[in-house]
């Protein structure tokens, strides 16, 4: 005999229904009679509910409903209204045998006879839970970021806001939702924002906004405010949306302006020039000597020199801890600045494990006169002004010779 | 016979030359021609170059200087610069222009002084 094709034969094709009904996995499909009691029961219905096929045919369906819905013979006005108009489709809670209840997505169609009565109805309901849970799930998130979130659409129109991003901007959610995100934008940077916004949204990956630039918010007072911004895109079934985390940082930036205040007024302070005799300056260098910190004593020292027209600088270098290659290439220049100036500079503070490193390290500091103490290169200090005078007294010409020119 | 293109000063053996404006070749070549005239005809033994005027001092004055102190020198006299800035100071020693056969001081009194020592053949300038 030759093999019937499957939808001819009966039996096949109620088997096929069957587990096409079953493949629907989360959706529970219900037939009612017309009169709302149940006449078929999938297996995914009794996988939602909990209640065999044998339990609940013949039953009424309000047996899913809330003693609330049942009171109010929510099932009969739903089965007129779709007896009249047909398929529904809403929202509403059902419960399980266990008592528990259920958000559910429903959709109930009437099934016409040939004659176009109402023989029956399906209902198909679909838990809802999830989806629910997902979406507190994400308002909750939103809400409760510590950061200002501005969502926006692709036309760049702000789809949702949280309550930081009102407390931020002083606006109200519905006054900013479905306005452009340029609302919230300085009016002097509005133009070029179009710009940039519209490249993000072509290219969107997850960065934080404007690297390198200073970023300022614009509140609905009128003020401005200093801005970190991270951007994330979320690709939604409503379309590519793109997350704005905004971030106040008034306190941050004015800390930075005060770090650097300070940094700077420790500069300052710790490159100080002492005028310390007629024409002699002394620069007692304390600390590691970056090369920031040695363009600022290089800088000092010179204009004192312009300023004090002084022939002799002492560089005392008793506060420095290591002398290392770099440390004495400050030096040098500073030296060879002073020089350039007509400046004689002498070294002093060499203890002598310093000048033992410094030989072994093969630094060299060219002629520079270098003395142990600062009394020392004082003497010299006063040895070189004598000798310019040309009043050398015989003491300083001792000195003088002791260096060995 | 070529106009003068800097103010030359007499003090006693020693003229005083400002340097200012925007130094080009020409005006270069023209400083030369007079200043070793001038050293010529008056016989001086010095000359302090002030350079304070110039804002500017970059490879190429540094290698004008050495030509007029080069020229001086031949010419029997000595010669210093006077008056470098600090931020000029800072951009030769950076930029690694070699400044270390010119004489220097830091004003006019001072090179007077250092002159007077160079006369001596005394080189006690504390260059390093």
């Amino acid at each position: 005999m030759a093999p019937l094709v499957d939808g001819q034969d009966p039996q096949a094709r109620v088997r096929d229904l069957e587990a096409m009904l079953d493949a629907l996995g989360d959706h529970a499909v219900i037939k009612l009679g017309p009169d709302g009691k149940v006449v078929r029961w999938s297996r995914t219905a009794q996988a939602m509910t909990g209640y065999a096929e044998a339990e609940v045919v013949g039953r009424p369906l309000s047996l899913l409903r809330t003693e609330e819905d049942r009171e109010a013979g929510l099932l009969e006005r739903e089965l007129d209204a779709v007896r009249q108009d047909g398929r529904r489709e809403f929202q509403g809670w059902r419960v399980r045998k266990t008592g528990e209840r259920f958000l559910s997505h429903i959709s109930l169609t009437p099934v016409t006879g040939e004659d176009g009565t109402v023989t029956g109805f399906v209902e198909v309901l679909r838990d809802a839970t999830e989806s629910a849970r997902a979406e507190s799930l994400f308002h909750g998130l939103l809400e409760s970021a510590p950061d200002a979130m501005v969502i926006v659409g692709s036309d760049a129109r702000i789809v949702l806001v949280n309550r930081q991003a009102e407390a931020l901007f002083g606006f109200g959610r519905d006054e900013l939702v479905g306005r452009e995100i340029e609302v919230l934008v300085p009016g002097r940077f509005r133009d070029r924002h179009v710009g940039h916004r519209n490249g993000f949204l072509a290219d969107p990956q997850v960065r934080p906004m404007g690297a390198g630039l200073e970023l300022w918010g614009l509140r609905r007072d009128g003020t401005e405010f200093p801005v970190e911004i991270s951007l994330s895109p979320l690709e939604t079934a409503e379309g590519r949306l793109v997350a704005a985390a905004i971030r106040d940082v008034t306190e941050r930036r004015e800390t930075e302006q005060r770090l650097q205040r300070q940094r700077d007024e420790i500069l300052e302070l710790s490159t100080p020039v002492i005028q310390v005799w007629d024409k002699i300056l002394v620069l007692p260098i304390i600390g590691t000597l970056d090369t920031l910190r040695a363009t600022r004593l290089t800088e000092g020292l010179l204009e004192k020199i312009a300023q004090s027209q002084a022939e002799v600088a002492i560089l005392d270098i008793s506060g420095v801890p290591t002398i290392d290659t770099q440390v004495a290439q400050h030096l040098l220049k500073t030296v060879q600045a002073a020089a350039l100036m007509g400046t004689v500079s002498i070294m002093s503070g060499v203890r002598p494990e310093t000048a033992q490193s410094m030989v072994h390290l093969g630094i060299d500091m060219g002629r520079l006169r270098s003395r142990n103490t600062l009394q020392d290169a004082l003497q010299l200090a006063l040895a070189v002004l004598a000798e310019r005078a040309g009043t050398a007294a015989a003491a300083t010409r001792a000195l003088s010779a002791g260096e060995g020119r | 016979m070529t106009e003068d293109v800097v103010p030359v000063m007499r003090i006693g053996d020693t003229l005083l030359v400002a340097l200012q404006g925007d130094l080009d070749d020409t005006t270069v070549i023209r400083i030369e021609d007079q200043l070793t005239r001038e050293i010529a005809r008056s016989a001086a033994t010095g000359m302090l170059i002030d350079v304070s005027r110039l804002s500017v001092v970059d490879s190429f004055i540094a290698r004008v200087l050495a030509r007029i102190v080069a020229m001086v020198r031949l010419l029997g006299a000595q010669a210093a610069v006077v008056g470098i800035q600090p931020a000029v100071a800072i951009t030769l020693v950076e930029l690694g222009v070699p400044m270390g056969h010119l004489d220097t001081a830091l004003n006019a009194e001072q090179g007077l002084a250092l002159l007077e020592r160079l006369r001596r053949g005394d080189t006690g300038t504390g260059r390093p």
